[in-house]
């Protein structure tokens, strides 16, 4: 995918998902910390969201993401406890790694989806992880800019 | 001296027996100190007119050095008829010595082939003239083979073949050495070249590349490097003919990852090059059609042993029967070799573990390297991960000065933990701004989908729409939104963003400041950090 098309779905997404958030209710006193904790928790599921969708179903990385934000839209969704206990279902499944030394442990913890790879595939993965993060922060960079200005 | 008058008598250019030439080869004639007898100077006369009638003969005349073997083939024909006559071996050895003679010039070594090739060729020497000829007796070491050259049916195209690889192998050179080196390959018994044609069929890919490769070898001879196996023991006297200039391999077996097929010119101990040029990686033709790996490097004689002969890797001879015939060959090739540390490795390589069965797929190991499935499969999984690697080394700014695999990942760790952070930050960034609604409003002005006030939803439901939005549909939504929404505004926007300028230090400073401003109860540290990798970041901006 070229990054330019990666670059722009990323974005359209993005701002669209921001245009969604919810109005800031008093312009004063929208800063208290819990509402910017939760804002900046919605934009950076957001970001995520937009940036997997707009990679496509075409990476293991960007299907994790997609999983693991699904996953959190559910936990809210349901019970806690069922989410514990699928939580840790996952986290064992995650238990059961394949090969490489110390490092390549937190590179997997690093990469969405990145636990259960081989060593190989979670370089690839890492690569083209780490193109869509540098796309990302540029545009998120650029927004920021934009609105600050 | 008389090396002048065979040159100067236009051999370079052709194989003229210009009038001038027989004024020439009469006073060679007289300048070589035959011992004057008139059955000699009735000889020389005879000669005369046969060159005479040769230069006649349109063939000889217009025979362009490309004719070679067969313009010669015919001249030592006729002298051959000379000969049969019994009396003008002196002469024939003269012509001998002039073809020799001729082939001092760079591309005419396989003017001395014709002469070179014992086995067919039993003429007897007349000493006198051996003995006269002393320069050009290096390069006619054979003169009694005249006759039978003409016999010899495939012999011009053998001719024209080893020329081939004279041409390659010796530009430039002295003709000597030359010449030298054209009689290596034919010192041996003509069962080397049964043995080398028997090598060359019994690897298939070789065959296609055999001589080709020495018509390639043609144009590319400094770049290429062709190295021929010896075969023989005697070869051990032989200089290395190491071809090439350059150190590149040349990969004639396309087909293989890495696999080189090879052919090892005899060793010899002249330097044609030198040692800072020659190459002395010696390799061994390893391929076969179904092997799946590579060609090793078996280094034969190292006379000059380069750094590259340290690193070269000999091979693990590994194969089957026709493997085994190579591995004594290339044994013998070895134990004659007393030159260097080589031999010690070839002797080790070879002494190697023995052949697999013969029904798997025979593949050539790197030195100190097992063959079975398990260490190959490995080994490919390796080198998957090592490009892997490097495709990150030049992704992530900051590895390429780092080596090895520790490091690598770390530093890519580093930068993945830098970025996440990075959006994080950016992300608190736009929680805290303000009005960002309002300029959302203004981009997306022409927005169908989107209502201009945003819409009042709980955190939940605003999940669960943009799951929807983005999850459940995600591609073939895109394209709706692209329809419908002000595609002029949003494409500026993101065509702007190339053009964004770069952030100078002063903006990412304000940046974070304002960051600092309205987030004061965030770490310090936090912000610090982030300072650091956005400004490394600056360079990597679009």
């Amino acid at each position: 995918m070229k990054q330019s098309s990666i670059k722009t779905r990323f974005t359209y997404g993005f701002l669209r998902t921001l245009k969604r958030l919810p109005k800031t209710r008093a312009k004063s006193s929208s800063f208290s910390p819990e509402e910017i904790s939760k804002r900046c928790r919605i934009i950076k599921l957001a970001t995520d969201a937009s940036m997997a969708s707009a990679v496509g179903p075409r990476r293991a990385w960007s299907r994790a993401l997609i999983r693991r934000v699904r996953s959190q839209r559910r936990q809210r969704q349901r019970q806690w406890l069922v989410m514990r206990r699928t939580r840790r279902g996952e986290r064992k499944k995650g238990g059961k790694e394949v090969g490489g030394g110390g490092q390549t442990d937190s590179l997997r913890k690093l990469v969405p989806g990145g636990e259960t790879m081989e060593l190989c595939t979670l370089l690839g993965e890492t690569a083209h992880y780490i193109k869509c993060l540098t796309t990302q922060v540029q545009v998120m960079r650029n927004i920021v800019d934009l609105f600050s200005n | 001296m008389d090396k002048d008058y065979f040159l100067n008598s236009g051999i370079p250019s052709a194989l003229h027996f210009d009038p001038s030439s027989l004024t020439n080869w009469h006073s060679l004639s007289s300048n070589q100190e035959l011992n004057s007898s008139p059955e000699q100077s009735s000889d020389c006369f005879l000669f005369e007119s046969a060159m005479s009638s040769m230069v006649s003969s349109p063939a000889v005349s217009n025979s362009a050095i490309s004719n070679d073997g067969f313009g010669i083939s015919e001249l030592i024909g006729k002298l051959g008829n000379i000969y049969s006559s019994g009396e003008s071996r002196h002469l024939l050895a003269a012509t001998a010595a002039y073809i020799g003679g001729g082939s001092r010039s760079p591309n005419t070594s396989c003017y001395s082939t014709p002469l070179n090739s014992p086995p067919k060729l039993h003429l007897p020497i007349d000493h006198q003239v051996n003995d006269k000829m002393p320069n050009l007796g290096n390069s006619i070491p054979i003169n009694p083979n005249l006759p039978a050259v003409s016999a010899d049916p495939g012999f011009a195209e053998r001719a024209a073949k080893f020329s081939c690889f004279g041409n390659g192998s010796f530009n430039g050179r002295t003709s000597q050495l030359g010449s030298n080196n054209i009689k290596l390959p034919y010192r041996s018994s003509p069962s080397m070249n049964s043995v080398k044609f028997h090598r060359v069929s019994s690897s298939p890919s070789l065959k296609a590349n055999g001589f080709p490769m020495g018509a390639q070898q043609n144009q590319n001879s400094t770049q290429n490097q062709i190295e021929m196996r010896s075969t023989n023991v005697s070869e051990t006297k032989f200089g290395k003919i190491s071809v090439s200039n350059a150190s590149d391999r040349t990969e004639y077996c396309g087909s293989n990852e890495g696999s080189s097929v090879s052919e090892q010119i005899p060793n010899g101990e002249i330097g044609l090059k030198t040692p800072s040029e020659s190459n002395s990686r010696k390799r061994k033709a390893v391929s076969r059609g179904k092997s799946s790996v590579n060609a090793t490097n078996t280094t034969v004689a190292g006379g000059e042993e380069n750094p590259n002969a340290k690193r070269s890797k000999s091979a693990e001879v590994n194969g089957s029967v026709n493997g085994s015939v190579k591995t004594d060959e290339e044994v013998k090739g070895v134990s004659s070799n007393g030159e260097g540390d080589e031999d010690q490795k070839q002797a080790k390589a070879n002494s190697k573990p023995p052949e697999p069965p013969k029904d798997y797929i025979h593949v050539r190991a790197r030195r100190g390297q097992a063959t079975d499935s398990h260490s190959l499969a490995e080994r490919v999984r390796r080198e998957k991960i090592s490009e892997r690697m490097k495709l990150l080394q030049d992704l992530v700014p900051c590895c390429n000065k780092v080596t090895g695999k520790a490091l690598m990942l770390d530093e890519i760790i580093n930068y993945v933990q830098s970025l996440q952070r990075q959006v994080e930050f950016l992300s608190m960034k736009l929680a805290s701004v303000n009005t960002l609604d309002v300029k959302m409003d203004n981009l997306l002005s022409k927005d169908a989908f989107q209502p201009k006030t945003s819409l009042p939803h709980p955190l939940h439901p605003l999940d669960s729409s943009k799951a929807s939005a983005f999850f459940g549909h995600q591609i073939p939504e895109i394209p709706q939104l692209q329809t419908n929404l002000s595609t002029v505004s949003v494409d500026e926007f993101c065509q702007g963003l190339p053009q964004f300028p770069t952030l100078c230090e002063d903006d990412l400073q304000s940046i974070v400041q304002m960051g600092f401003g309205h987030n004061p109860n965030r770490d310090t540290g936090f912000h610090s950090q982030k300072l650091s990798w956005l400004k490394s970041d600056i360079p990597h901006e679009n």
